[in-house]
């Protein structure tokens, strides 16, 4: 009998630990794969030599230059930034829905994105398309989050429904304050920008917009993963898990604080996309359950591996870029119905 | 040494008090049944125990030890909660919903590990439910989830479990399957129940499976009676305390076994 439980419990983590390889494996192929997706005409072998020289940079170079830019500095850059906005998009959507015990929660739902939006728009307007716009955005983000929170801290007795309200209607100010920003600003030069940015995207990402996003997202995704089977107890709502021994407030401020932090990175750096904090998670129910243990991490991992395929559509669909909020919203949701009808919701 | 001691417990919101001056003592190994109408304050007195509200004044003591002075951890690994009303949310695995029974063992940014699963799949095991490990709890019956419930109080290893009634939604069939359990662990665990219930018979039952059982009705306030449900549960204070007309009827099973039960008649105005 005993024999038999350890062995169950074996088993199970050997078949967490091909979950957790895969977890690796899925956005590293996704990125190495989107290496090849362009605009600009490079063969297989073109690429596969670039890495090796990049590698081995001992090695003469018998391409010419522009490959390297292209592989190196235009496309990795961009997958690899797609994966962490995705990612963190996705981790911080899961999370949200654990603490608020509603599935139909997104990142967004304490106004982080509608805070970074104001803040993007306004930052545009003041300075023009520079990095103001990625502090701005980040700034006005976790102010948004703020707001909501202090908003839910007036009437105590329900504090979880307060805090969405609280983030209900932050939400909806700083939505009037872009649309006022729209509207005073300058037709030709600015509104273009502010609408472009509102829509998402990740063309023009370099390194340094990784280098800026990285510190936020990793530390709003280790502390979400850090903390993921409290998120558990937490959705058990808040009298039950405090007489389950959890430190409720503290456990949830954390939660809410990584959940931002991640959120409000992607966000600064990628503008507006929506869905993948809502969808992800559910795919990642419906493939794995929902017990956050896995879920959390699923949830980035899927996430990652989404933004990056669905930013190759953008930029190889037509000759133009599409904007990744509106192919998110176009395959994302689409795709949520069709996994709903073939697992009928199984793992909601 | 009493196991769970109340001295003098008030509590309130803001100048309207809910108890006043609540006195008494918990032994190991004994069921206490919290009765008393609607609105009387059980479930406040309950969540004034676990350390969610503070008392206005007062003192509670667990195994002497001030309960104001205890984190959330080591109150839960003192005290069990099996809740009215479970509002179900996301379909966890009964298996992943007994295991959050050891979050008062384990820090904020732990997992359970292999001995957390172990304690889990005894708790399981122990209510008899191991036929349900692997289901969404979100798909069992009322029964069924209420016995969950308790097991995710067992696999939290302590030594009181307090239920706020554990048997209000149930069928005739299921009610006994909980009390039969409660019972079970009672005599076998030596374990402590401190349950709010709106059904007086379930304390007749306790004490005729001969357990150490008190009754406490609860009523303006404060403990209108408290004692044996035998001297406690008569069609006077039945009366006073519900307002209603009641009879109490002894229905003799066979010739060691009597059951009480008591038939609420009409109200009083």
């Amino acid at each position: 009998m005993n024999e038999d439980k350890i062995n169950n419990f074996i088993l199970k983590s050997k078949k967490n630990n091909i979950i957790l390889i895969l977890l690796i494996i899925l956005p590293v192929a996704a990125i190495f794969y989107s290496l090849f997706i362009g605009r600009y005409p490079l063969s297989f072998m073109d690429i596969l030599r670039v890495l090796q020289s990049s590698i081995n940079p001992q090695g003469s170079q018998e391409y010419p230059d522009i490959f390297n830019t292209v592989v190196l500095q235009i496309r990795l850059p961009r997958a690899i930034l797609g994966a962490m906005v995705g990612g963190g998009l996705a981790i911080s959507g899961a999370a949200f829905q654990g603490l608020f015990r509603n599935p139909l929660v997104s990142s967004g739902i304490l106004g982080v994105s509608s805070g970074a939006s104001f803040g993007a728009a306004l930052a545009i307007i003041l300075y023009g398309q520079n990095y103001m716009v990625y502090f701005f955005a980040f700034g006005f983000a976790l102010l948004a989050v703020a707001m909501s929170f202090f908003i839910g801290q007036i009437y105590r007795s329900n504090p979880t429904i307060m805090l969405v309200l609280g983030g209900v209607v932050v939400s909806s100010i700083f939505s009037a304050l872009v649309s006022f920003a729209k509207f005073i600003a300058d037709p030709y030069e600015k509104l273009p920008s502010i609408t472009f940015w509102l829509m998402g995207s990740l063309a023009s990402t370099r390194y340094r917009d990784i280098f800026i996003s990285i510190i936020p997202i990793s530390i709003g995704v280790i502390g979400l993963i850090a903390i993921k089977w409290q998120i558990n107890v937490l959705s058990m709502g808040d009298k039950e898990a405090r007489a389950l021994g959890v430190n409720n407030i503290l456990a949830k401020v954390i939660t809410v604080l990584c959940a931002t932090l991640a959120t409000a990175g992607a966000v600064s750096v990628s503008g507006n996309i929506g869905w993948v904090g809502l969808i992800i998670p559910h795919i990642g129910r419906m493939l794995i359950g929902n017990d956050n243990r896995l879920l959390i991490p699923v949830s980035f991992s899927l996430g990652a591996v989404f933004m990056i395929l669905i930013d190759n559509l953008s930029r190889s669909l037509i000759g133009a870029e599409i904007p990744l909020g509106i192919l998110t919203a176009l395959i994302g949701g689409p795709f949520f119905i069709y996994l709903l009808k073939k697992t009928k919701g199984k793992g909601w | 040494m009493a196991f769970l001691k109340v001295k003098e417990a008030c509590f309130g919101y803001n100048s309207q008090n809910i108890l006043k001056d609540i006195s008494f003592k918990m032994d190991k190994g004994q069921i206490f049944c919290l009765i008393g109408p609607n609105g009387s304050g059980k479930t406040t007195l309950l969540d004034c125990i676990m350390g969610i509200l503070s008392l206005k004044s007062g003192k509670i003591f667990l195994q002497d030890q001030d309960i104001s002075q205890l984190n959330p951890k080591k109150i839960a690994q003192k005290i069990a909660y099996v809740p009215q009303i479970h509002n179900k949310t996301f379909p966890y695995t009964v298996e992943e919903i007994v295991l959050m029974g050891r979050a008062a063992y384990n820090g904020m940014f732990n997992s359970p590990g292999y001995h957390d699963h172990q304690i889990t799949h005894n708790a399981i095991k122990i209510v008899g439910i191991k036929h349900l490990k692997d289901r969404p709890y979100t798909e069992l019956s009322g029964g069924e989830g209420q016995l969950v419930m308790i097991a995710r109080a067992l696999a939290q290893q302590a030594s009181l479990m307090i239920m706020d009634e554990p048997t209000t939604h149930l069928d005739f069939q299921n009610s006994l399957i909980v009390l039969e359990t409660i019972k079970r662990l009672v005599k076998e665990r030596q374990l402590s129940v401190l349950l709010a219930t709106h059904r007086l018979n379930h304390a007749f039952y306790f004490e005729n499976n001969g357990l150490d059982t008190i009754a406490a009705m609860l009523n303006h306030q404060n403990f209108a009676v408290f004692g044996r449900p035998k001297e406690v549960l008569s069609t006077k204070n039945i009366g006073k305390v519900f307002n209603i007309d009641c009879q109490i009827i002894d229905y003799h099973l066979d010739q060691f076994y009597n059951q009480k039960y008591i038939i609420p008649v009409k109200t009083i105005d």
